[in-house]
């Protein structure tokens, strides 16, 4: 077995109860309180909050010999107060909800599958076939891919996709507006699709049968 | 801590190098502290990444890195990308002409891009050292067939070779011809016409295989192929059919023939009815990974529950590494599975819809998942899923202390949550969490903590930007990065919650290389509390 080599920890006694919880948040102080913490069973004790609270530098300069004994701050074992936690929720959901809210959309990254294998099962998406016409939907899906460049005006990132997930001019534009608008809020009609021809040549998209 | 003279012996002895976050270290600290390594092993993106979570370039490794290594290590003789990106065929070509004692080269789940097949014929006529060689990554339609036969003819060393998607199916008779004694193989797509001839010359083949253990690749199956493989299925020991869109029946009968089948990879398609034979036949399962069909669809379009999860739990009594996706479960039978299976050492449970409760009871998961913790001793990674309060951290904290790696998303109600799994899980390496409501409080109650742990990775959370500077400025060996596309952090107010928030211990201090919507909150930053 080989020796194994990692980064230099720091002592255990140090780990324990090094608490920056008190160095100067206001928003700590709004929600009101600083209760005890039992921390051994996690059970919510509400004894009165610790009045000594130490100085930056004390607490901060001499935190090795502080941390071995208590924590800086102790913390209640009460879940946030109600209305923070709301507020809080606000802010972190708000993007997941404007996600749920579009048609065919799911989470960013979620279900937690990995790109490659995500490409795959769009490739081998069909509508609903029975199970005795999976071989012909094989042989159909050759599973090549055409990539394709795409740049919106006034976006940095180029992204790539593949065209041949797509059915009408109609989704490749809807579904190319859901990409860019993570980098910039985008409506629907605001953008048209162009495209280069083989002689270099933009043209409007949607002319020609898809 | 160790005395100059073992650390003088050890770097210059030292092989092998294993590096779990490359942001922590320089390369320069490696290059110059081990100056005899042969072999390296470079891990960057944090896991969630990998699911489209940030569009950040994290492993980039360009042409030129790999003309770099190829021209300055002479000797070089394992190479393995595990994720990686920013590379092409190019830089390959480079490392196939220039490395003659090149051993390994094992691109698994980077994303090349694929300019040309024909890196391959840059591996010398006189080159025959390869032993471990993994493209299953590569795209391009065209693959160097004539190249490849050559190449695996004369490296008769050769003990793994997993293919790319683009070799069809009539060129690995050929192929596996030149290497009969293979131990790995990944074959290329697994579709072809069906025709006799073909099917006899691949059979035929398979038979020659005397040392085949494990297979995979499998793209495209048409079933009537399968049974070629039967000759090898009585010795395979791993086999992944996870590209495989094949029906249950059909991976029934090809599971019947694996008696000793210690690790699978499989589609949904199989069912519980086929997790059921699974577990009938093959009692040295040690790995299961089943994996979704279609995670986008609304409704369910295979009969896979926790049934299945259930039945081979029961059934495999070495089984201790799943991973498993479904649509619903119940705390009934992750109970049963934690009482019956307690050698499980790691375990990841996707149930598909965020929140979903136990489908008997609309409860909470806490209580299942509590069990896995409690029964499971030795569990070393654990993914959850499902809704669940902050009592099943509770029990996290509280009994797992083995644990390593734990991933969380849309979980919990409060910081007292995140504290439990901070202050309770002793060994605790790996730490990622997002659409979780965890903020500053317990985040900074265990900064220490945060040193004693590889990463921690939190996204859609609600640590605002003040308690990130915090962090930053008072944890010189930590590297906090807050990564928002919205903009710098600080023009928002400052309780405001950041987008991502990725804190990993380093010794290299902060980087700079990052692209511009990542920021490092380091001594300075706290100067404008």
């Amino acid at each position: 077995m080989e020796l194994q080599l990692g980064l230099a920890l720091p002592t255990p006694n140090m780990v324990k109860g090094f608490d920056l919880n008190n160095h100067g948040l206001d928003q700590l102080k709004e929600m009101g309180g600083l209760e005890a913490w039992n921390k051994a069973a996690g059970c919510f004790a509400d004894k009165d909050c610790v009045k000594s609270k130490r100085s930056f530098e004390q607490a901060f300069g001499n935190f090795t010999e502080e941390c071995r004994t208590k924590p800086l701050l102790l913390w209640s074992g009460q879940p946030n107060e109600e209305e923070d936690h709301k507020d809080q929720k606000k802010a972190t959901f708000s993007t997941t909800d404007e996600n749920d809210a579009e048609e065919d959309d799911q989470v960013v990254g979620w279900p937690p599958i990995k790109t490659w294998r995500k490409k795959i099962f769009r490739q081998q998406q069909q509508p609903r076939v029975g199970r005795a016409e999976n071989n012909r939907v094989a042989e159909n899906e050759n599973g090549r891919s055409i990539y394709v460049k795409v740049k919106m005006e006034g976006v940095a990132i180029t992204r790539k996709i593949d065209i041949k997930l797509y059915h009408s001019y109609q989704s490749l534009t809807k579904s190319l507006i859901t990409m860019f608008a993570k980098d910039k809020k985008c409506d629907e009609d605001d953008y048209i699709l162009t495209y280069q021809d083989k002689e270099g040549d933009w043209l409007i998209a949607g002319d020609i049968p898809w | 801590m160790v005395c100059k003279s073992w650390y003088e012996i050890e770097r210059w002895c030292r092989r092998k190098v294993f590096v779990g976050n490359c942001y922590a270290v320089s390369p320069k600290m490696v290059i110059r502290r081990f100056p005899e390594f042969r072999s390296i092993e470079l891990k960057g993106k944090p896991h969630f990444a990998d699911f489209n979570l940030i569009r950040l370039k994290r492993m980039v490794v360009t042409d030129e890195s790999l003309e770099l290594i190829a021209k300055s290590f002479k000797n070089f003789k394992v190479l393995v990308l595990s994720s990686c990106e920013g590379f092409s065929t190019d830089g390959l070509a480079v490392i196939a002409a220039s490395c003659k004692n090149l051993k390994e080269l094992d691109l698994r789940d980077c994303e090349v891009d694929d300019l040309s097949a024909h890196w391959l014929s840059h591996f010398p006529e006189t080159y025959t050292s390869l032993v471990s060689l993994n493209i299953s990554c590569l795209g391009s339609d065209e693959a160097s067939f004539s190249a490849l036969e050559r190449l695996v003819g004369r490296c008769t060393n050769l003990k793994t070779l997993q293919l790319n998607r683009a070799v069809p199916l009539d060129k690995i008779a050929n192929i596996l011809r030149h290497a009969p004694q293979l131990v790995e193989f990944g074959t290329g797509t697994y579709t072809a016409d069906v025709r006799p001839d073909v099917y006899s010359d691949l059979a035929g083949v398979f038979s020659s295989c005397k040392e085949l253990k494990s297979l995979s690749g499998f793209w495209d199956v048409v079933p009537d192929y399968l049974p070629a493989i039967y000759p090898v299925c009585s010795k395979l020991t791993s086999l992944n059919l996870s590209y495989a869109t094949i029906q249950s029946p059909d991976l029934i009968k090809l599971v019947s023939h694996c008696p000793n089948l210690q690790r699978l990879l499989v589609l949904d398609y199989i069912e519980d009815s086929g997790l059921e034979v699974l577990a009938s036949s093959c009692k040295d399962l040690q790995e299961l990974r089943v994996f979704p069909s279609d995670p986008f669809g609304a409704e369910p379009n295979v009969s896979l529950t926790e049934q299945g999860l259930v039945a081979v739990s029961l059934g495999c009594p070495k089984l201790q590494s799943v991973l498993y996706f479904c649509r619903r479960m119940s705390n009934e039978a992750l109970v049963t599975i934690a009482r019956n299976r307690p050698n499980f050492t790691r375990f990841r449970l996707c149930i598909i819809e965020p929140k979903t409760a136990d489908y008997l009871t609309l409860e909470p998961l806490d209580v299942g998942f509590g069990a896995i913790v409690q029964y499971c001793k030795d569990l070393k990674r654990l993914s959850l899923s499902g809704l669940l309060t902050d009592r099943v951290f509770e029990y996290i904290g509280t009994y797992a202390k083995k644990l390593e790696m734990l991933s969380v998303a849309f979980a919990g109600d409060s910081d007292l949550g995140l504290h439990h799994v901070l202050s309770g899980c002793e060994s605790l390496r790996k730490l990622e969490i997002r659409d979780c409501p965890f903020g500053d409080k317990a985040l900074l109650a265990n900064a220490a903590k945060l040193e004693t742990m590889r990463s921690l990775w939190m996204s859609s959370c609600a640590v605002s930007f003040a308690a990130c500077k915090l962090l930053g400025q008072k944890m010189p060996r930590l590297n906090v990065e807050v990564i928002d596309e919205r903009g710098p952090p600080d023009s928002r107010p400052e309780n405001c919650p950041v987008d991502k928030l990725y804190i990993y211990r380093s010794i290299a201090g902060p980087r700079f290389d990052m692209p511009p919507f990542v920021w490092t909150m380091d001594e300075d930053s706290g100067l404008r509390l």
